[in-house]
């Protein structure tokens, strides 16, 4: 193990990667001593990405701004659970963003809202070409995405930004759930190497 | 039906997308991260997959989200950082905590900063030292629900828009209710809410009135188990059992 990194200091000295994710780790780290500006900071990079994962899952704007509003307030409130030599902040972020919308989700009364929904809102295809910003980062999943078989993509995105378990993955895309688990770690094994985010 | 180590193995992608079921079958696959060091770095990997994924689907939240959760943050205590030294920290999350140290431990309480925030309209409104009391002594009721381990926020849209605010601390069997963005009601009508059980139905209190779309705390007792809370519009000031149909129906779990 490098000694240097203990040294909370690196987080300036390492270059960031494409997501600024070194930057992110440092800033939480902040968050986490009551540093209110950091947090400011923080809200202004990951609010966009939390609000917009949350607003893919659960497509109610009111219902994702109350999801979104509870996440950052955990961000706040745990930051100083975070531990960069575990992954980084924006997954640690994303990850809780994400677990929230699907609480959300599966949550009784929510799931009864979403039956009315279900039948028009299940186009991946659709949903990734939604998808809002033309950053990099969106270009490049897109264009990793484009990379997957059909029913990979469709798992991925049926799952994640769909809401779905895989056992319903699995029942709309007609399919054995053995086929959806391997469909969906294959997929993202891909993914993976093509962002290169390993 | 028991699964083979093999099959565990091949969950770990559903496992990093939120897509196992909740409850056994989750928290068999994340006991499996512990005993299997290549299965964990393959999640960690993962979720980083599925960040690239949330980062693509960047969408601006409203304007005002911002100032709403900045200023909650500043009135939110945050918490210290876990002492890793001390066993027994770990113990208390229970076996069936997934140990992935990366994610998050989802406690499910937060801290209500809305309700800090409503709290401090109380004190704006106050006029006189008697109201001012009244606002002292209710509110340190309320900060005995807010801080109470226990302590569960649960928030729910209504169906005339808007929503409501719940920090509910079981153990207490109190709640405390805040709502936000509820359409104005004409002269002469009230917001009350109702515990409602399978045997009877009673009153929670009114809602006070909204200052800038939002209503003040209102602490409600005796919050058993089985209990929904209602939301109904009444004949000010309040009725002794609803006489219009809720525009809210939340399951306290209690």
């Amino acid at each position: 193990m490098n000694p240097s990194d203990s040294d909370a200091s690196r987080f300036r000295s390492v270059p960031t990667d494409r997501r600024g994710e070194r930057d992110l780790d440092d800033l939480l780290i902040h968050v986490a001593r009551g540093d209110q500006t950091a947090f400011e900071t923080l809200y202004d990079r990951l609010a966009g990405p939390v609000y917009g994962v949350i607003r893919r899952v659960l497509k109610n704007p009111s219902q994702s701004e109350e999801v979104a509003q509870e996440v950052l307030l955990e961000v706040w409130r745990t930051a100083a659970r975070f531990d960069p030599a575990l992954g980084g902040a924006a997954t640690w972020v994303m990850t809780i963003a994400h677990r929230r919308a699907i609480d959300r989700v599966r949550s009784v009364t929510a799931a009864t809202e979403r039956e009315h929904k279900i039948a028009e809102v299940d186009t991946p295809h659709d949903e990734v070409a939604e998808a809002v910003e033309a950053s990099l980062d969106a270009e490049r999943v897109q264009r990793c995405l484009g990379g997957l078989t059909e029913i990979q993509r469709e798992a991925i995105t049926l799952a994640y930004y769909g809401g779905h378990s895989y056992r319903q993955v699995a029942e709309l895309l007609s399919v054995t759930l053995g086929a959806v688990k391997t469909r969906i770690r294959d997929g993202l094994i891909r993914l993976r190497d093509c962002l290169a985010v390993s | 039906m028991k699964l083979f180590r093999h099959d565990l193995h091949s969950l770990s992608g559903a496992y990093a997308l939120d897509a196992l079921e909740q409850g056994a079958e989750s928290e068999r696959f994340a006991r499996h991260l512990n005993r299997c060091p290549s299965c964990a770095s393959e999640v960690r990997e993962f979720r980083e997959v599925a960040t690239a994924l949330a980062f693509a689907a960047t969408t601006e939240p409203p304007p005002e989200l911002r100032d709403r959760v900045l200023a909650a943050a500043a009135l939110t205590r945050q918490l210290p950082p876990e002492v890793t030294s001390h066993p027994r920290s770990h113990r208390a999350r229970g076996r069936a905590r997934a140990r992935v140290p990366w994610v998050p431990w989802l406690s499910g309480v937060v801290v209500v900063v809305v309700v800090v925030i409503a709290v401090l309209f109380g004190y704006a409104q106050a006029h006189t030292e008697q109201e001012l009391n009244q606002v002292r002594a209710q509110n340190q009721a309320i900060a005995l629900v807010l801080s109470a381990p226990q302590a569960k926020l649960l928030t729910h849209a209504t169906t005339k828009g808007g929503m409501a605010t719940v920090v509910l601390a079981a153990d207490r069997h109190q709640m405390v209710v805040t709502t936000e963005g509820l359409p104005a009601l004409p002269a002469g009508k009230v917001y009350q809410l109702w515990l409602i059980s399978p045997s009877k139905t009673i009153s929670a209190g009114l809602l006070p009135t909204a200052t800038s779309g939002q209503t003040g705390p209102v602490l409600a007792s005796g919050v058993v188990e089985g209990d929904t809370l209602g939301l109904t519009v009444e004949p000010a000031p309040g009725t002794t059992q609803p006489t219009t149909t809720s525009i809210l129906t939340l399951p306290l779990p209690v």
